[in-house]
């Protein structure tokens, strides 16, 4: 017989869940649906009926929390970035290019935002206006991502990285370079590192300081998910059986052997989400499982088992900032939420 | 989820060749389908109500130690994002430039796991301008390789060229690709069902079609025998001439089919040794191959089919109580050294 189920509350949006954020105070949440519409809700165990707003007219290829602390940034195949302040009745439109796709889009907290149409990423001002030049790269952005303080922009492409300072402008960007395709791209907490996805199934990364290098291997598929745990010690990966985190202290990733959290039987993780304070990552399978596992290597809490027959991937992954709710998006058009408290009551029956 | 995976169309062709006539006749037969449709430039595509995403062609080398394995990362970027839409779409059309290598489309279904999970890649379709085709075959690598690749040939403008022309343009794209159906248009009519949903990569429709790609030995003979003018099995309508009529500027190729036949079992172990190692020496070379093949210790047919260095095959069906147990196995490449295949394929055999 199988446990009291950790879900605390459950959506039926009867279309794929594309991907979910949290704004940046961290008290809501935005998915992004299949038919182009964004549903927003209260990023806690208040959550009520989500808000339903149209958004693009095909779908958002990109959504991140924006520069704005209470509201949400999205890039679409409609050649619209739009704003979405979850207290108003529309989306506010930032730009539009027709006939283009906007691939990626980014926010800093310094209040700017950059989105990438192929080989060339934009950046505005808090105003909305072009804060310096078009940037433009040697082949199709992969992933965009401002560093943690927000005076540098880093677009990954084909063979490398190009990091771009935000306060000087139309200067040349400087490059880290690895041959191959870099996709998703994500700045260590402290600025110090950059490190990317790559469409070798395989992280690369750089320490700035002085450009060492690091190559992290052996996954079954590309990494679509990474982000580092609490206080930046662990990096956090999907792409493989078992959650693969990379140790950032006492001289790793170098030398190091990886922890890995969870584990399936040929199916793969496909989001993870480190807690915001403490060490603990969730995961979710490509199955439909997902999992809540310690770093300090106890044994992980099953938030919900795989779906029969076949599963279904969990598409969106998100903690708000009190770590106490943790939303899971799929791809049937679930939308989770666990709360500490549904999740110890499940983890008591088990 | 786990709907069937989305058809790829892959349309080649040199400048001229009328690609763009064939897309929008495509886009224009009342068969109550939606497309999208990947497009190199905008403009020409006189289609409302289609989905058209423009892509400059990226190709990518995998950092995977295997010289010949490029991917198409454009393609990538594109077809994952028109996976994001809920609704849509029956299939997906891609229009190559004119000097497009079609390895590396081909490839990225093979590579990409992502786009593999979810689209398939139905076939390749080249235009050739029946006109220009023996010119473009003396001065491009590109076009060879075009027709090379080819599931479907589409021989347009026929009404440039006489029945004599035509049946000699005939045999030169069959000297080149054995095992391409070739279709007869003037301005891009072909009929759609020799274009669409022909499973040109599907190991059961390798099995299904075997009489149209893997001709007997003895057809082989009339083939050659074709090649110097206009043989007995060509429907040109015309009185039969000696060899060598019509006067003909004969198109040197070096891109070629050659196809082997063996009547006993083959040892799958020696069989596999020696496959592995022509794609590990000659994957570059070898454009593109098929088989079906009567392995001892198996009452099943073991069919395969790859590109390059990449390879596909499985034990699909058992042999039918009243068909000849036979190995058939297609080259189509660059170099190919005949004997040597003949010599190594007979070698296998238990």
């Amino acid at each position: 017989m199988r446990p009291a189920s950790a879900i605390a509350r459950q959506w039926d949006f009867r279309v794929s869940v594309t991907a979910i954020a949290c704004n940046r105070r961290g008290n809501w949440i935005a998915a992004t649906l299949g038919d182009g519409s964004v549903r927003l809700l209260p990023a806690s165990d208040e959550a009520d009926a989500p808000k339903l707003l149209p958004l693009h007219d095909g779908v958002s290829l990109s959504l991140q929390a924006d520069a704005d602390d209470h509201a949400f940034l999205s890039g679409g195949d409609d050649g619209k970035a739009f704003i979405i302040d979850p207290e108003l009745d529309a989306p506010t439109l930032l730009v539009e290019h027709k006939q283009q796709w906007i691939d990626h889009v980014a926010s800093s907290p310094e209040g700017l935002r950059a989105y990438s149409i192929g080989k060339t990423a934009h950046v505005l001002n808090a105003e909305g206006q072009p804060h310096g030049q078009p940037l433009t790269h040697p082949s199709s952005i992969g992933g965009l991502a401002f560093s943690p303080n927000g005076k540098r922009l880093a677009a990954s492409h084909y063979n490398g990285v190009s990091l771009w300072w935000m306060n000087a402008k139309d200067s040349a960007p400087s490059r880290l370079e690895w041959k191959g395709s870099h996709l998703p791209v994500l700045w260590s907490p402290d600025g110090k590192m950059v490190v990317t996805g790559m469409q070798e199934s395989a992280l690369h990364g750089w320490r700035l300081s002085d450009m060492a290098e690091m190559q992290m291997q052996g996954y079954a598929a590309k990494i679509h998910s990474l982000a580092f745990t609490a206080r930046g010690k662990y990096l956090a990966t999907s792409g493989a059986e078992q959650v693969i985190c990379w140790p950032f202290f006492g001289g790793g990733p170098w030398g190091k052997a990886p922890m890995t959290l969870g584990g399936s039987d040929g199916h793969l993780v496909t989001r993870v989400a480190p807690h915001p304070r403490d060490e603990l990552v969730a995961a979710g399978y490509d199955d439909g499982m997902i999992i809540l596992a310690p770093l300090d290597g106890r044994m992980e809490v099953m938030l919900q088992y795989p779906l029969a027959p076949q599963g279904c991937a969990v598409t969106g992954l998100v903690w708000n900032a009190a770590g106490d709710c943790l939303f899971a998006g799929l791809e049937n058009g679930n939308l989770l939420l666990f709360t500490l408290a549904s999740v110890s009551r499940a983890a008591r029956g088990m | 989820m786990t709907d069937a995976k989305i058809p790829v169309t892959v349309l080649t062709g040199y400048l001229g060749a009328g690609k763009t006539t064939l897309l929008n006749h495509i886009l224009s037969e009342p068969h109550g389908k939606k497309y999208a449709v990947i497009v190199n430039e905008f403009g020409e595509i006189g289609i409302d109500n289609q989905l058209v995403v423009g892509s400059d062609e990226e190709i990518f080398e995998m950092n995977n130690g295997c010289i010949c394995c490029t991917v198409r990362g454009d393609l990538i970027r594109v077809i994952a994002g028109l996976l994001k839409r809920a609704a849509g779409f029956d299939g997906i059309l891609i229009e190559t430039t004119g000097l497009a290598d079609p390895a590396p489309v081909a490839q990225t279904f093979f590579v990409d796991a992502d786009i593999a999970a979810r689209a398939k890649l139905d076939s390749i379709v080249t235009v050739v301008d029946a006109k220009h085709l023996p010119l473009r075959l003396r001065d491009s690598r590109e076009a060879e390789e075009q027709i090379a690749f080819a599931d479907t040939i589409v021989l347009n403008k026929t009404d440039l060229v006489s029945a004599e022309e035509l049946a000699q343009l005939e045999n030169d794209i069959h000297a080149i690709n054995r095992f391409a159906r070739i279709v007869r248009a003037e301005r891009g009519n072909a009929p759609l069902e020799h274009i669409l949903g022909l499973g040109g990569f599907d190991l059961d429709r390798i099995l299904a079609h075997t009489p149209t790609f893997l001709h007997d030995e003895d057809e082989d003979e009339h083939e050659h025998h074709h090649n110097h003018g206009c043989g007995g099995h060509c429907q040109c309508g015309h009185h039969h001439h000696h060899h060598d009529e019509p006067k003909h500027e004969r198109h040197d190729p070096t891109i070629t089919s050659v196809s082997l036949r063996a009547d006993k079992p083959l040892d799958p172990a020696k069989f596999e040794d020696w496959i592995g190692e022509l794609r590990a020496t000659k994957g570059n070379d070898l454009l593109r191959y098929k088989g079906i093949l009567d392995l001892q210790g198996s009452d099943q047919r073991f069919v395969l089919q790859g590109v390059h260095m990449m390879m596909d095959g499985s034990n699909l069906a058992p042999w039918p109580a009243d068909a000849k147990r036979q190995s058939r196995l297609v080259f189509i490449g660059r170099k190919l050294d005949e004997q040597a295949l003949r010599d190594g394929f007979a070698a296998c055999v238990a």
